[in-house]
């Protein structure tokens, strides 16, 4: 109810960020040690330089005793894989799917069909269940049903309580089975995405995600374009294009399903049985998605906005999901940019200099190649200023071996903060689901603290060396360059981009 | 009566459940909070839930924006930024060797100011201080121990580690894993004690840069603080939680410690704890950390009240931005009955597919892509809001009227059953979903604690489901009228009048603020 809060530290902004680009596990959502038990405190490497941080030295706490519960994998005979966890806590049901799906398989010239696709299943009801009728007996018991395709994946979530799961359950399977996609509901919601593409200049962070993607990747790839389409490509989509699109990829043996809360598991499964009844495997052809191309090159952009604060992002290509350098890549981006205060970069830009509120760096990842990016916003008389310390942050990170107390500060971090993957039910059977989801090791929550804890300060500079390249980065200015502290063609060239 | 027999699965969490005859089942859920008064006033709430080793902890201060005077607005969010800068033991390598370098860093910077300020500033005088400022800060800066109180916490596995700042309260957030809360005791409880303003100027500079980003270069930031600021003519609440930009800038340490000393004692602030924890052992725990903390005199009210409003008021923000619409309506304070028929009608207008604003102005007239109704809930009269965006080429005229007569039909005709009951079942069912999460616990409990009592949300639930058609309309009438409204409109600025300018007076009264 209170709503105009201001933090200390934007989670808010940084979080938008993200999820713009690709929400997933650049945080310290770090990880312990093996499940069961509290790392015993290692002895700090050097000793603290404050009295209290002496005095917490001395502080002995005792070990965590805590399993996280064992979930269950079972695959239906539809080729549905089943993540299940009992949670008789409190009387809630959580479903969450995740289905092969996305963007990336749109053709081009019909930009945005996956999404609206994934919108209107919802959005426009079933034949068995009208959108105004499914809306009204969704609402009525206080549950929700809701469907999305976003660049590299389709998902669905139901969340009802105990007494009515049997109701949630039917309307769940109706809307991924048998959407009915009514042209008024396609016309309306069109009109609604022509309406957030308008207004997207509005914003100058919305500016700059936007037009470094565009800068990162080849505008043939579909990671260039955004999952909304553009203007003309939303026209061009008809309802038996989004009919088409979910009739070749919505089956059983392309789903992920994670249930948790409180429920019984054999009902469950033949409650499943039921619902699904008649839906049956099928071979999905997907269609081929280029490879990102490799190419490095340093490039500067500046977008005019009358504003009074740069909205600055650089970066280029960085590393896909599965990598095998991927945990080193973590802990050495913590370092550098994505722990916060304790990282380089907003230490230097905001906590030494107090150039900007917010700045951090990131490894997106995804299927194929993600991008590595750095971000900030600081008024425009101190725009060369910021940009310079992020790339002599950067140049330092690769030619100088990380401090034993910095890497020591970050794996007991990603290892203590591991209990907080295990917070609700709902939360530990969603990671199974995107882990499977991923192609990463289904025991990957099992192995990620040994993962965290072989990391050496050899690894950092090594993947430091391999994938920050700061004299090949691509910076992108989003503000007045007339009023930066100095030209921006200190960088390089400036392409200039006109905001249409 | 339908009774479930839902209390045996919640007893397990420390819930109570009462059961009334109306609803589809228990129309009364409870928290349990257990709660202790220590000598010096710190209150400490606790809710135990065993579910997973973690312990959700906020420290609150009852002090917000709303206790601040003109020129120094903001000094409470200011502050928020300045308790993460460390104590005399905290963050610094030698305490004893950075106090005076601090001192004479704050005799520099009122020293330029004063010479800024004067008709005829003497700029070698400012030139020759500058230069020893920064002898100073640099000196300062090899005594400081970066960022340590986070840096400690991390290490030790915190989480949603932040800190937030309204125009009622304060909220320190830290969730960590149950084995650490004594780390977690001997850092807040030194932060009350042996508070070090260190690294003040350049925090200054991050809030206006936070400043920058969330207000004067956001369409919707910048239409809210304007709206408020017309909105409230007397009252407080007109300036914004962040301040006006020349206070941030020009705000003294001075006037923040004395701040601090008034406000951030323990009998204005309150604890709580949601998690795994022994209540018996916590507040042990927090009597060995926080007892030998002295008390203050109990910090004023506010005593100005808003007058009533005596005719409609309109304010037009010109921005390079599509339009939005804001209107707001002036509503009592927190505890007040009318309240929770007002909370109803907001539900009724806009919450989810069905709601009477989506289903009008979204789904039939197609005018808007966002159309939304909120009640600032506050410990003193706050506002009613609307907030919507017309979709092109629909104007914000359009969508008021449409607003308007969304308005006036719950004035004319009682909401219907099926409404009412929809809105009751989903707050219900929220309340329940909520119990699954500590982190959120602790925020509603410290929230509601800081606006007036936590027991609230207990009475809150009964008090909804008291709430009749009779009432929606009565309060409809009451409160959503013209004269008792405000309305800011945000419009599309033409490209090239003028462009988005840094006041002058930064230079003016301007402090050395970056370090080069």
């Amino acid at each position: 109810m209170i709503i105009n809060k201001y933090f200390v530290f934007s989670l808010v902004v940084i979080v938008y960020a993200f999820s713009i680009v690709h929400p997933a596990n650049l945080f310290a959502q770090a990880q312990s040690h093996e499940l069961g038990h509290e790392r015993p405190a290692v002895p700090p490497v050097t000793s603290p330089e404050s009295e209290g941080g002496k005095k917490v030295s001395q502080f002995k706490f005792k070990p965590l005793n805590f399993a996280p519960p064992k979930v269950d994998r079972i695959v239906m005979e539809n080729g549905m894989i089943l993540y299940l966890l009992e949670d008789h806590n409190l009387p809630i049901f959580n479903m969450v799917a995740r289905i092969r799906t996305g963007a990336i398989y749109e053709p081009p010239e019909k930009a945005g069909l996956a999404n609206l696709t994934g919108y209107v299943m919802r959005s426009g009801g079933t034949p068995s269940m009208q959108a105004d009728k499914m809306n009204e007996e969704l609402e009525f018991m206080a549950a929700s049903v809701e469907t999305s395709i976003d660049r590299e994946s389709g998902n669905a979530t139901l969340s009802v309580l105990k007494k009515d799961i049997d109701k949630g359950l039917k309307i769940f399977a109706d809307v991924l089975m048998h959407p009915a996609f009514p042209e008024d509901k396609i016309q309306m919601r069109k009109d609604e995405v022509v309406e957030i593409i308008r207004r997207e200049n509005d914003n100058p962070s919305q500016i700059a995600n936007r037009e470094f993607r565009k800068i990162i990747y080849d505008s043939k790839h579909p990671y260039s374009r955004r999952v909304e389409g553009t203007l003309e490509s939303i026209e061009k989509i008809t309802r038996e294009d989004m009919i088409a699109f979910h009739k070749k990829y919505f089956h059983p043996n392309n789903i992920i399903l994670g249930i948790s809360g409180d429920f019984n598991k054999e009902e469950i499964i033949k409650k499943l049985n039921e619902v699904f009844a008649g839906w049956k495997k099928e071979n999905i052809q997907f269609p081929e998605v280029p490879k990102v191309e490799r190419q490095f090159e340093r490039s500067v952009y500046n977008i005019y906005k009358d504003i009074n604060q740069a909205n600055v992002m650089m970066g280029h290509l960085g590393i896909h999901r599965r990598s095998p350098d991927y945990f080193p890549v973590t802990i050495m981006n913590f370092i550098l940019g994505g722990g916060s205060f304790n990282a380089r970069i907003l230490s230097r830009i905001r906590s030494d200099e107090g150039l900007a509120y917010s700045a951090f760096s990131a490894f997106q990842t995804s299927q194929d190649l993600g991008m590595f990016f750095v971000s900030c916003q600081t008024k425009l008389e101190s725009t060369n200023r910021a940009i310079s310390i992020a790339l002599e942050e950067l140049d330092k990170m690769r030619n100088t071996p990380v401090g034993d107390e910095e890497l020591a500060q970050a794996k007991e971090t990603f290892m203590n903060q591991f209990i907080f993957r295990f917070v609700t039910s709902a939360n530990i059977v969603g990671q199974k689901v995107e882990i499977e989801y991923e192609g990463l090791p289904l025991n990957y929550l099992e192995t990620y603290l040994d993962n965290v804890k072989a990391i050496t300060r050899d690894d950092i500079q090594r993947v430091a060396k391999k994938y920050l390249h700061p004299d090949e980065i691509k910076i992108l200015v989003v503000g007045d360059k007339e009023r930066f502290d100095k030209p921006l063609n200190n960088f390089g060239k400036v392409n200039l981009i006109e905001l249409k | 009566m339908r009774k479930k027999a839902l209390a045996s699965i919640f007893s397990a969490i420390m819930l109570v459940m009462l059961f009334t005859t109306r609803g589809i089942y228990a129309e009364s859920l409870k928290l349990d909070v257990k709660e202790h008064v220590f000598k010096n006033g710190l209150k400490l709430l606790m809710f135990e839930k065993h579910d997973v080793p973690i312990v959700c902890v906020r420290i609150n201060y009852k002090v917000g924006s709303a206790d601040e005077r003109p020129g120094i607005t903001g000094v409470s969010h200011l502050f928020e930024h300045m308790m993460f800068k460390g104590t005399k033991i905290f963050g610094t390598k030698d305490f004893a060797a950075e106090k005076p370098l601090l001192d004479k860093e704050d005799d520099l910077v009122i020293r330029i100011s004063a010479e800024r300020n004067k008709d005829i500033p003497d700029t070698k005088k400012i030139a020759s201080f500058e230069k020893e400022l920064e002898e100073v800060r640099k000196k300062l800066r090899d005594l400081v121990v970066k960022d340590e109180v986070f840096a400690l916490y991390f290490r030790h596995g915190a989480a949603g580690l932040n800190a937030a700042t309204s125009s009622d309260g304060t909220y320190y957030f830290c969730n960590l894993p149950a084995n650490k809360l004594e780390l977690w005791a001997f850092i807040e409880s030194d932060r009350m004690k042996n508070l070090v303003l260190r690294e003040f100027y350049s925090e200054r500079d991050v809030v206006m840069e936070e400043r920058r980003l969330r207000t004067e270069n956001s369409p919707f930031g910048l239409l809210m603080e304007q709206l408020n600021a017309v909105s409230f003519i007397a009252h407080p609440y007109r300036w914004p939680t962040i301040g006006w930009r020349s206070d941030v800038q020009n705000i003294t340490k001075a006037e923040t410690a004395e701040y601090f000393k008034k406000y951030y004692a323990p009998n204005n602030a309150v604890i709580v704890m949601v998690g795994d924890f022994n209540p018996d052992t916590a507040i042990k725990l927090v009597e060995q950390y926080f007892s030998n903390i002295p008390s203050q005199p109990t910090p004023p009210r506010v005593k100005t009240i808003e007058p009533e409003q005596k005719g409609e008021r309109r304010t037009e923000v010109e921005f390079e931005s599509n339009p939005y619409i804001a209107i707001s309506y002036h509503i009592p304070q927190i505890g007040h009955p009318d309240l929770y028929a007002l909370d109803v009608l907001a539900s009724l207008l806009s919450d989810g597919r069905t709601s009477r604003l989506y289903r009008s102005l979204v789904e039939n007239k197609r005018i808007a892509v966002m159309a939304h109704a909120f009640n600032q809930i506050s410990k003193y009269p706050d506002s009613f809001v609307l907030l919507a965006a017309p979709r092109a080429p629909h104007t914000v005229e359009e969508v008021e009227s449409a607003l308007y007569e969304e308005i006036e039909k719950l004035k004319n005709a009682p909401p219907s059953d099926w409404e009412l009951q929809k809105i009751k079942n989903q707050l219900e069912a929220e309340f329940i979903r909520g119990l699954n999460s500590a982190s959120g616990l602790a925020n509603e409990i410290g929230e509601f604690e800081v606006l007036a009592d936590w027991r609230y949300i207990n009475t809150f639930m009964d008090k909804l489901s008291q709430v009749t058609a009779e009432d929606v309309m009565r309060v409809a009438k009451k409160y959503l009228v013209k004269r008792n409204r405000t309305v800011a409109t945000l419009i599309k600025k033409e490209h090239g009048n003028g462009k988005a300018e840094e006041t002058k007076e930064t230079h003016k009264a301007g402090l050395p603020m970056t370090i080069d």
